[in-house]
């Protein structure tokens, strides 16, 4: 029998244990959230810098008392002889702890996503979805301050402006990618295992310093290079160290951001659509 | 099916349609990977599943108002989950025709942290409308709210009365096709009841379907059409709001009715 037309949309709500939900629909229903995410991580990041000047500096003064500390670190290990060469060292590091900060927002971002969101998720019926999106765009907003901060720095300690900053939107989207299947992943593994968080502040500390952070990639001795480069840092750091300092990613670093943004997307997304459902029920 | 002039009403589908719906909370200590490294050295079994549905049929006509009742524990916030595809079925079928806008009585507030306006224009984003939708009715859910200046304060500070006529105002006012709520408004005050329940009678006219979880059985009887008593997970009876709400006070031997009528 036809519906009447007065009622366009029939839910049917039926036990389904195994299978994603139908994805065309899905990602409608997103969309048509777009403004609500918009909104939501706006007013929260309004709220939690309480609108001052002070909130707003600190976002950038936070990474970069931090890579001042690395720069300290550095240069009395190991000092170094010319400007240039400090110069250099120290803009690769505001980079890189910019960069990797987004990484690491995301991903504390997505531990709390669905747990802090507890009663929106069990007394609302949006897409779960919109929450870990959230965290990575709350991430992305707080990252941009950054950015524009490290471009001027760029300029100030003479670091050369080229074409190959051109290819800065493309490795961003592929880093965006990556960061949102990190914040799905940890927002799904931490309903299940409640203490997942407690662990990550090592876990991310640990990261950071087996990622080209602290040092260049050109700096790193042949004998390890082959473990770091199971890191994905390795190759997303790497790629924008070197359209930094004037030269094009090598097509080797562009093959493995793609493979590593689409198999943690993939994996985040897909791991999160199949449990999805059962989210609420252990919330 | 075969056209009958007699049941011709009867051919319009119901708007909520739920065929034995059972539901099953898995009930276990929080998970956490401590736990469950020792589980797997011990071989022990903690997950107890709690039955909050057991086998719940009925159906809602557009246009109408249910009433739900039952104690403490019946399941009748998990029927409303269920209605809203917050929790899947564990068995059974539900069939919703139309938008469901839940109104549960911890109310709005994606953020406490944050206003009640800017909390407005969030709930309303989150039904699916275009800010300038919400926009366009802002102004009569703060009127409706009565809420003056505390509507641009955090709702932290919100009293849950004050949270609930929130809740409420946000929900009646983005022209709701099904709108459900549980006991989000026993927080109010005394003119707050009546002025949601006439919200509620007009809502209806204009073809609005409402299923009300409450407590408060008077209300039930002069609003709510038909009835639904739930106990333990299952269906006591069905039928019109009077007769049920008779069935249940005198099933939980409260004959000082007045007693039962006091809140909503
Ligand atoms: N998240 C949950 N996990 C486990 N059991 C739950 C959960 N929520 C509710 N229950 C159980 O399900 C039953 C029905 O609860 P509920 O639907 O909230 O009842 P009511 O709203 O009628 O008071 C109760 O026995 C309750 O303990
Ligand atoms: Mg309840």
């Amino acid at each position: 029998m036809a519906e009447p037309s007065s009622s366009p949309t029939v839910h049917v709500y039926e036990p389904t244990d195994t299978g994603l939900p139908p994805l065309h629909r899905y990602l409608r229903e997103i969309w048509g959230r777009r403004a609500f995410m918009w909104h939501l991580s706006r007013s929260e990041l309004k709220a939690q810098h309480y609108d001052t000047v002070i909130g707003q500096a600190w976002i950038v003064l936070d990474p970069l008392l931090e890579a001042a500390v690395y720069y300290l670190l550095r240069t009395v290990v190991r000092p170094i002889g010319t400007d240039a060469e400090r110069n250099a060292l120290l803009a690769h590091l505001i980079m890189a702890v910019f960069f990797f900060g987004y990484t690491r927002a995301s991903l504390m971002g997505g531990t709390k996503a669905i747990l802090s969101n507890r009663n929106t998720v069990l007394n609302s019926s949006l897409p779960r979805l919109v929450f870990p999106l959230v965290a990575v765009i709350e991430a992305f907003l707080d990252f941009l301050p950054t950015f524009v901060v490290y471009m001027g720095l760029h300029v100030l300690l003479g670091q050369p402006i080229t074409a190959a900053l051109l290819w800065l939107p493309l490795i961003l989207v592929l880093l965006t990618m990556f960061n949102l299947g990190l914040a799905l992943l940890a927002s799904t593994v931490t309903v299940f295992f409640r203490d997942a968080s407690d662990i990550l502040p090592y876990a991310t500390r640990i990261w950071l310093y087996v990622s080209p952070v602290l040092f260049t990639v050109s700096e790193v001795p042949p004998n390890i290079a082959p473990y770091l480069k199971l890191n994905p840092m390795y190759w997303f750091l790497g790629s924008l160290e070197l359209i930094f300092t004037g030269h094009g990613p090598t097509a080797k670093g562009l093959f493995m951001m793609t493979v590593f943004a689409v198999a943690v997307f993939g994996l985040g997304a897909f791991y999160f659509l199949r449990r999805e459902r059962d989210l609420a029920v252990r919330l | 099916m075969p056209f009958d002039s007699e049941t011709a009403s009867l051919a319009v589908p119901p708007t909520i349609e739920v065929q034995d719906l059972w539901l099953r909370y898995r009930s276990s200590q929080e998970a956490t990977l401590k736990r469950t490294l020792v589980g797997m050295t011990q071989r022990r079994k903690v997950t107890r599943y709690v039955e909050a549905l057991r086998g719940v049929s009925f159906t809602v006509q557009r246009g109408s108002v249910c009433g739900v009742i039952g104690r403490n524990g019946a399941g009748k916030s998990t029927l409303f989950r269920t209605i809203c595809g917050i929790l899947t079925p564990s068995e059974g079928r539900v069939v919703v025709r139309g938008h469901v806008t839940p109104l549960f009585s911890l109310g709005i507030g994606f953020n406490r942290e944050l206003t009640g306006r800017e909390n407005v224009l969030l709930g309303g984003l989150a039904m699916g409308l275009a800010p300038e939708e919400v926009q366009e009715q802002y102004q009569a859910i703060v009127a409706f709210a009565e809420l003056a200046d505390a509507i641009d304060y955090p709702m932290r500070t919100y009293s849950s009365g004050m949270s609930a006529r929130l809740g409420f105002a946000v929900a009646v006012h983005l022209d709701p096709e099904i709108v459900l709520i549980d006991e989000a408004l026993a927080a109010g005050d005394a003119r707050f009841k009546k002025k949601s329940s006439d919200k509620i009678s007009e809502l209806c006219e204009r073809d609005c379907t409402v299923m009300i979880i409450t407590h408060g059985v008077r209300i039930i009887s002069s609003l709510a059409d038909r009835c639904l008593w739930l106990d333990k997970g299952r269906v006591m009876a069905e039928g019109p709001a009077p007769d049920v709400v008779d069935a249940y006070l005198r099933f939980e031997g409260v004959l000082d009715e007045a007693t039962a009528a006091e809140d909503m």
